[in-house]
């Protein structure tokens, strides 16, 4: 059961991983919060699943899924708030150079 | 005195004492009887305001949808990782001006709320039923362009999709 809960984790921190090299590695905002919405659509349900097997089935379960929920309609407004200030201050977003 | 509707303090006072339950994680009578009282002068106090429905069979039905988009979601998750560990980086980010049918506002809300869900696509701007939505590549935005997406929306909130 241990062992489960450790891959559960070790998989989102995988894509934690991978999230924070997409921010270092893609041009622009915009590009850039399509990275860090990887952390939590699959590292941050990665991980609170490994939690919650590692805690065995009890009332911090349910609390764990409760975060995982408002953590799945927070986050999408975060990232719509943001990416709506660039566009409304002007950015453009990157494109690739015509070869 | 407010008009109360009965059915709908039952509902808010059950669901603030699920709540009280689920954060205490005490079952004896003191913490219980003092949830029950708390969650019911809340529902109590905030009964007057919210002009608000609840719609069982609607939300019955988002929670069907969920793991439908939550398929997509994994599936777009290692489609974005594939794109940020590739050396040659091969991007595409594009705006697409999506115009939707949807009439309900919430159903608009639930859309985009999906689109930025799903890594590879950001809603940038709504405005009415125009949606501004932020592209990594074509494959990440297939889901939009295509009208799938917008399609089981549109079943989950019984639209008739002109699309499908």
């Amino acid at each position: 059961m241990e062992m489960l809960a450790v891959i559960f984790i070790v998989a989102g921190l995988f894509f934690l991983i991978v999230a924070a090299i997409g921010v270092i590695r893609l041009p622009d905002v915009f590009t850039r919060s399509h990275a860090v919405s990887l952390t939590d659509s699959l590292g941050a349900v990665l991980l609170l699943i490994g939690i919650a097997i590692y805690e065995g089935l009890s009332l911090n379960v349910l609390k764990l899924f409760a975060v995982l929920s408002l953590l799945y309609l927070q986050n999408p407004v975060i990232t719509h708030a943001t990416l709506r200030a660039a566009v409304r201050a002007g950015l453009k977003p990157w494109k690739e150079k015509a070869p | 005195m407010r008009p109360v509707s009965s059915q709908f303090l039952f509902l808010k006072t059950a669901a603030l004492f699920g709540m009280w339950v689920m954060l205490s994680g005490r079952f004896d009578l003191f913490h219980l009887g003092l949830g029950l009282l708390l969650s019911f002068l809340v529902a109590w106090i905030n009964s007057g305001h919210s002009p608000f429905v609840p719609r069982f069979q609607l939300w019955g039905r988002i929670f069907l949808f969920l793991p439908w988009l939550f398929l997509r979601i994994v599936q777009s998750s290692l489609h974005l990782t594939k794109l940020i560990l590739d050396p040659r980086l091969p991007i595409h980010p594009r705006l697409i001006r999506y115009e939707s049918k949807l009439k309900e506002p919430s159903a608009v809300v639930l859309l985009g709320n999906s689109i930025t869900l799903t890594p590879g696509t950001i809603t940038a701007e709504v405005n009415g039923q125009v949606l501004l939505v932020h592209a990594m590549d074509d494959v990440s935005s297939e889901d939009v362009t295509s009208g799938r997406l917008e399609a089981k929306i549109a079943q989950v909130f019984g639209e008739r999709d002109s699309r499908a």
